[in-house]
C-alpha cells in the first residue's frame, strides 16, 4: 500500500481509538452519575467506580485470604494455563486423528456427541470428588471446557481440507503420512486456532465456575468472597481482572493467528 | 487389449465415469478407448464440461471408472503416482508454501538430497521465469505466476507421463507463447508422454501429435485427428509458434476442427 493509503489508515484507526476511549470514559460517567453523583444506588448494591478502583489498590497491597490480589491472578492464570495445556495436548493431536482416520472417527464420536453437550460446571462434583479441591479439579473444569471446541474445529479443519491439495500432494508421490503432515496439518491451523480461541474463552468461564465452588484462592474465589461478605467491589475487581485476562488471552491468540495463517488470503 | 502392447504407454479400455452430484449421477465420460504411445503428445479438446477433465482424472489414477480400465505400462491404474504428474487447472498450490518449497514438495519423496533438489528447483524457477519470486507465497503471486509454479513443480517431479489441464489458461498470450515454445522443446528433447486439455484449437494443433475432440456430456470421441503420423503440418515441431499458425496446413486444419467442436455445440444446444 502506498503512503496515501497508510495515512489514511492511520487516521481510521486514529479515529475508531478516539470513539473507544469516549465510549468507556461515557461508561465510568453513568457509573458514576448512578452511583456517587446521584445516589439513585446505594454502595451496597454498586459501589462506585472510585470505591472499586481504591479497593483495586488496597488489594494489591493488603492480601485477602491467602493471596494479595496478584498472587490470586497468578493462581488462576496457573489454572487456566494447565488446563489449557492440557486440552490443547489432547485435543488437537485426537482431532486430527479422528479427521483422518475414518475408523477411529467411527469408534471416538459416539462417545464424544454423548459428553459434548454436558456444560463443563456438571462435572464440578465430580471433578471435586476425583482431584480434591485443589489445582486438581480446577484445572480438569477448565481442560473440558477447552477441549470439546478445540476437538470439533480440529476435526472439521481436517475434514474440511481442500481435497485437491491431498490430490496434487499424491500426483507429488506423497504418501499418506506424508500427507497426514504436509498437508493436512498445515491446512488446518486456521479452523484450529479458530477452535483454540473459542475454548480459551469457554475456559476462562470454567475458570471462575470452578473457583466459585470450591477454591480459597482465585478470582472467583475473590467474587464469591464478595458476594458472601457483603463487599460487591471486591466481586467487581475479580470481575475486572478476569475480564482483562479474557481479552489479553484473546488478543494473544489472535496474535498467533495472524502469524500461522498469514497465508489465507485471497 | 488392442494396439501395441510394448509402446503403449497408457491405455483407456471402453472406460465409463459416474457422476455423483447433488444425489443424482450423470454419466461424465462415456465408453472411451484411446492408447498411447511412450512419447506420444496427445492433447484432448472439446466443449466446456464434457468430461475432458474427469478422463485424464481417470488416467491420473484420481477417479475410478465405473466400467472399462486404465493401463500404465500394461499395468492397470490403481491410484495416483508420481510417475503420473497432474498439472491441475486451479494450480493446487501449497498456500502456506513459498514458490520454492512448492516446486520442491515432488523432490522430497523421490529422496534426492538436498543440495541436489536445490539445484533442480532453482533450473525449473528459471525455466518458467520466476526468478526472483523464490519466497514468495501463492497469495503474492498473480495467476499466471501461480500457474508456472504449478507447472515448474510438475515438470521438476520428472513423472514419466504430464497431465495437464489447461496448464496455460491463466497466462497472457506472450508467456503463453513462451510456454508453448519451451514445452515442445522440453517434449522434444527429453521425450516425455503428454496428454494435454485446453480450450485452445490453436496451441492443440500445435502441441499435439494427435488431437482428441470429445462430444458434448456425455463425453464420447467425436474424432481423433493424427497431426504427426499423418503430417499435416509439415515441419512445426522446429518453427516457432507465430510461425505454425500462418501456415496453411495449420489454418485449414483449425478450421476444420472448429467445425466439429462447433458442431458439437449447437447440436446439443449447450449455449
Amino acid at each position: 500500500m502506498g503512503r496515501l493509503g497508510e495515512t489514511m489508515l492511520d487516521r481510521i484507526y486514529q479515529e475508531k481509538l478516539v470513539l473507544s476511549l469516549i465510549s468507556i470514559l461515557g461508561f465510568l460517567l453513568l457509573w458514576y452519575a448512578v452511583t456517587d453523583l446521584f445516589g439513585l444506588m446505594p454502595a451496597i448494591i454498586l459501589p462506585s467506580p472510585e470505591k472499586v478502583f481504591f479497593t483495586i489498590y488496597e488489594k494489591i497491597l493488603v492480601p485477602v485470604g491467602e493471596e494479595k490480589l496478584f498472587g490470586h491472578v497468578g493462581v488462576s492464570l496457573v489454572r487456566i494455563l494447565v488446563g489449557t495445556g492440557i486440552a490443547l495436548g489432547l485435543a488437537i493431536p485426537l482431532g486430527i486423528l479422528m479427521g483422518w482416520y475414518e475408523n477411529l472417527d467411527a469408534m471416538a464420536s459416539p462417545i464424544i456427541e454423548v459428553l459434548r453437550p454436558i456444560p463443563p460446571i456438571a462435572w464440578i462434583p465430580l471433578a471435586i470428588l476425583w482431584f480434591g479441591i485443589g489445582l486438581g479439579s480446577k484445572v480438569f473444569i477448565i481442560a473440558i471446557g477447552v477441549f470439546f471446541p478445540t476437538l470439533i474445529n480440529t476435526y472439521l479443519g481436517v475434514k474440511f481440507v481442500e481435497p485437491l491439495l491431498i490430490k496434487a500432494a499424491q500426483t507429488l508421490g506423497a504418501k499418506d503420512k506424508d500427507i497426514l503432515w504436509e498437508v493436512i496439518v498445515p491446512a488446518s491451523v486456521p479452523l484450529i486456532v479458530a477452535g483454540v480461541r473459542i475454548g480459551v474463552g469457554l475456559g476462562m468461564m470454567c475458570l471462575v465456575a470452578a473457583e466459585l465452588v470450591a477454591a480459597s484462592s482465585g478470582l472467583g474465589y475473590l467474587i464469591m468472597l464478595g458476594g458472601d461478605d457483603l463487599k460487591p467491589e471486591l466481586s467487581i475487581t475479580g470481575m475486572i481482572l478476569i475480564g482483562i485476562l479474557g481479552l489479553i488471552a484473546d488478543r494473544m491468540i489472535l496474535g498467533i493467528e495472524r502469524r500461522v495463517v498469514f497465508w489465507k488470503k485471497e | 487389449m488392442n494396439g501395441n502392447r510394448q509402446t503403449d504407454k497408457l491405455v483407456a479400455q471402453n472406460v465409463s465415469v459416474l457422476y455423483e452430484k447433488d444425489e443424482t449421477s450423470f454419466l461424465a465420460v462415456d465408453d472411451v478407448s484411446l492408447s498411447i504411445q511412450e512419447g506420444e503428445f496427445v492433447v484432448i479438446v472439446g466443449p466446456s464440461g464434457c468430461g475432458k477433465t474427469t478422463f485424464m482424472n481417470t488416467l491420473a489414477g484420481l477417479v475410478r471408472p465405473a466400467k472399462g480400465k486404465v493401463f500404465m505400462d500394461g499395468e492397470e491404474i490403481a491410484g495416483p503416482s508420481a510417475e503420473r504428474g497432474v498439472v491441475f487447472q486451479q494450480f493446487a498450490l501449497f498456500p502456506w508454501k513459498t514458490a520454492y518449497e512448492n516446486i520442491e514438495f515432488g523432490l522430497k519423496y523421490r529422496g534426492i538430497p538436498k543440495e541436489q533438489r536445490d539445484e533442480i528447483v532453482r533450473k525449473y524457477i528459471r525455466l518458467v521465469k520466476l526468478d526472483g519470486f523464490e519466497n514468495s507465497f501463492p497469495h503474492e503471486l498473480s495467476g499466471g505466476m501461480k500457474q508456472r509454479v504449478a507447472i515448474a513443480r510438475v515438470y521438476a517431479n520428472r513423472p514419466q507421463v504430464l497431465l495437464m489441464d489447461e496448464p496455460f489458461g491463466a497466462l497472457d498470450a506472450q508467456t503463453r507463447t513462451i510456454m508453448q515454445e519451451d514445452l515442445t522443446e522440453m517434449f522434444m528433447t527429453e521425450k516425455r508422454t503428454v496428454v494435454f486439455i485446453t480450450h485452445s484449437v490453436e496451441e492443440a494443433i500445435y502441441l499435439g501429435d494427435r488431437v482428441v475432440i470429445m462430444t458434448a456430456r456425455p463425453g464420447k470421441f467425436k474424432k481423433i485427428i493424427r497431426i504427426t503420423e499423418e503430417d499435416l503440418v509439415p515441419d512445426r515441431r522446429n518453427l516457432g509458434y507465430d510461425e505454425v499458425v500462418n501456415l496453411k496446413e495449420f489454418r485449414d486444419l483449425k478450421g476444420e476442427i472448429w467445425g466439429l467442436i462447433k458442431a458439437e455445440i449447437l447440436e446439443k444446444h449447450i449455449l
